[in-house]
């Protein structure tokens, strides 16, 4: 911070920064119990890949995006956070609401972001695209929140993917609606660069799929790739 | 303690800031600065309706400085602060317009600053100004003007007026010396 009479409005947002508080929702009823709720149900997910995590709803939120993801958003970051919204994301209420609540920096390069929040309907950027870190600090990649239409995990399913690696015992099927046809491609592209490579959450409105980048998919059929 | 804000004519020697902040800084800038105790005197007004978008909190801000005219920004230390938003539906029944009210306060106290935000969303309300500028900033005026008056006493009791006695001409000292010998 360099202006201490921008804590946290943004350039160019200051302006209109009085009008949008008036219709902000609160964020974690109770900050403390909340975001530790979202933070273990996070942390599920990602050590159990393609598993459908459940997400209670502690907070008030927004209307744009997912609950469950908005949720994550609000428990996941802080001042130190650079944050990459998809544009009906970045247009609406949601980032008033995440500089408001965790005074996390918007940016508009992909490769510039810790995190990114890719809306339900908007085109998801390749994953080529976000930041993958390097062999010394693979940590720094970004971390991408996508809301999905649906997904589901039947045993039975024919389309849809297999994932295996590590913290899935077996073989995990998943299928999900709303990624781009060459999903797949693109994720065993990320998968294939490890230690590098952009870490996933899948989302729907009441739950959360981890997608780590030591993760392997193929598709559990090969004639219906990436559905 | 006293800023250029509460200098709003030039009677007292301090000329004020070429532009002056808006009346919601100034605001702000005096309820952060009363006592407790006048901030939760009898002044708020019954059947409000409002709710918090942040709960207050205590946290560390860096506050930074400059040397000199010219000098860069440095981080002088880290103070203790007090926030909190809330959002007050307005008055009228029927409405759904609302205002923001923020609370920034030094210290720890959440009730300090609670107050501060509530008396920030009533003063941006043009029905409450009246109230609140009458039953709370002029109490709360008054009371940093006195503490202004007692520092200033206490300071001017320790004052020293020096003056300085005409030495005597060097030669006459000789003249003297002579004598003596």
């Amino acid at each position: 911070m360099t202006q201490p009479n921008t804590l946290h409005a943004m350039p160019g947002m200051a302006a209109q920064a009085a009008t949008d508080l008036s219709h902000m929702a609160a964020g974690f009823a109770d900050p403390v119990q909340g975001s530790q709720q979202i933070f273990r149900a996070g942390l599920q997910a990602m050590s159990h890949p393609g598993r459908i995590v459940p997400v209670p709803v502690c907070a008030d939120l927004p209307t744009h995006g997912h609950a469950a993801s908005a949720q994550l958003m609000l428990a996941l970051l802080d001042a130190d956070c650079r944050l990459w919204l998809s544009p009906s994301l970045r247009a609406s209420e949601v980032a008033t609401w995440l500089r408001f609540h965790t005074g996390c920096q918007l940016v508009d390069t992909l490769a510039l972001a810790h995190f990114a929040w890719v809306g339900g309907g908007d085109a998801m950027p390749r994953l080529a695209d976000f930041q993958h870190g390097s062999d010394e600090d693979p940590h720094t990649s970004t971390s991408c929140v996508i809301d999905l239409a649906a997904a589901h995990s039947a045993a039975q399913d024919v389309g849809g993917w297999r994932l295996q690696g590590p913290g899935i015992a077996d073989v995990c099927q998943l299928s999900v609606s709303g990624l781009p046809a060459d999903f797949e491609a693109q994720w065993n592209d990320n998968q294939a660069q490890f230690p590098r490579g952009v870490d996933l959450w899948l989302a729907l409105p009441d739950s959360l799929i981890g997608l780590p980048r030591t993760t392997r998919m193929h598709a559990a059929d090969a004639a219906s790739k990436g559905v | 303690m006293f800023q250029s804000f509460d200098t709003t004519n030039k009677s007292d020697g301090i000329a004020p800031p070429a532009a002056l902040p808006t009346a919601r800084a100034q605001w702000l800038a005096l309820l952060a600065r009363a006592p407790l105790a006048l901030l939760s005197a009898d002044w708020l007004p019954q059947g409000l309706q409002w709710r918090w978008l942040r709960a207050p909190e205590t946290g560390l801000m860096m506050v930074q400085g400059r040397v000199g005219g010219s000098g860069e920004r440095f981080n002088t230390g880290e103070l203790t602060l007090t926030r909190c938003t809330l959002r007050m539906a307005h008055a009228q029944a029927g409405s759904d317009t609302a205002t923001v009210g923020v609370g920034y306060v030094l210290g720890r106290s959440h009730a300090k600053a609670r107050q501060v935000a509530l008396a920030d969303a009533l003063l941006q309300q043009s029905e409450y100004q009246e109230q609140i500028e009458r039953d709370l900033l002029q109490p709360i005026r008054a009371h940093l003007n006195a503490e202004r008056v007692m520092a200033q006493q206490r300071a001017d009791s320790t004052k020293v007026d020096f003056f300085t006695v005409a030495r005597e001409s060097d030669a006459g000292e000789f003249e003297e010396q002579e004598d003596m010998a």
